[in-house]
């Protein structure tokens, strides 16, 4: 039972056509516990409860096997350019 | 064949629950799992079942029902609901009890909220199946903790992490306690 990485990945790519996916097992090889990473188009406007709804919705037939699903991010393409922006280091003048 | 609890008396036959190997039957040794998301007495609702033996390709047998349809929220269910989560402030459905979490995401949002030192209060979803069923199509939220504030589904583990962060969720519990 459980599900794979891929499926997770998969089911969340067709749905939420995500500029950005990470997706990590952390179940230990059981495949019902993920970490997740996902910045799509789909949650502009959204808070981030709706963001999360929309990523549950997603994988709702996945859900039926999957016992923990972390959403760490969930960001819009800008919100996910301006996070990375903030994080790299300032190029020298 | 199996006949499988006092209630509701379900019989399962696979096709090769028993069968000869050099005329000497065998016991298929079948692992049954059965998942009740109803209390006996109820009408069943919900159930799963996987059911295999591995005697070589020929005998090896699997298969796996699922039949699931949304009916664990009863109309009394969701009455109870309304009323439990409106009568606190702030309430939060987990694995475990506050003292005793019985898993580390339920403990997570248990430390948030001590740390927050407001008044809450807790229910363990693991001592009643059809609550745990229930609330997942109530909260429209798969999975558990799930936190309450002023009778508003508020979120999960990494919401209420990511709002604590951001200070949001010292802010709401604020203006909930005045209110």
């Amino acid at each position: 039972m459980g599900v794979t990485k891929e499926q997770v990945e998969s089911s969340l790519t067709s749905k939420l056509n995500p500029a950005h996916l990470e997706v990590i097992d952390t179940s230990g090889g059981c495949g019902a516990s993920f970490t997740i990473e996902v910045v799509s188009e789909k949650f502009e406007g959204k808070r981030l409860l709706e963001r999360h709804r929309v990523v549950n919705a997603a994988l709702e037939e996945e859900m039926k096997q999957i016992h923990a699903l972390s959403i760490k991010k969930a960001l819009t393409p800008e919100q996910w350019k301006q996070q990375q922006e903030s994080e790299k280091p300032e190029p020298a003048a | 064949m199996w006949s499988v609890g006092a209630f509701n008396s379900i019989t399962i036959t696979p096709p090769s629950a028993s069968f000869v190997v050099n005329k000497v039957p065998i016991n298929t040794p079948t692992s049954l799992r059965l998942h009740y998301f109803c209390r006996p007495l109820r009408p069943l609702r919900s159930f799963s079942l996987s059911n295999h033996s591995s005697f070589g390709p020929q005998l090896s047998y699997k298969r796996t029902f699922s039949f699931r349809c949304s009916a664990a929220l009863t109309p009394e269910l969701k009455n109870t609901l309304d009323k439990v989560v409106t009568s606190h402030k702030v309430v939060l459905f987990m694995k475990g009890t506050r003292d005793f979490p019985q898993c580390g995401f339920s403990n997570t949002v248990v430390q948030i909220l001590k740390s927050l030192n407001v008044p809450f209060e807790t229910i363990n979803i693991l001592e009643n199946e059809l609550l745990r069923q229930g609330l997942k199509e109530y909260s429209s939220w798969p999975t558990f903790p799930q936190l309450y504030v002023e009778g508003e589904f508020f979120g999960g583990c990494d919401i209420t992490v990511e709002a604590y962060k951001t200070g949001e969720l010292q802010e709401l519990l604020e203006k909930a306690m005045c209110s």
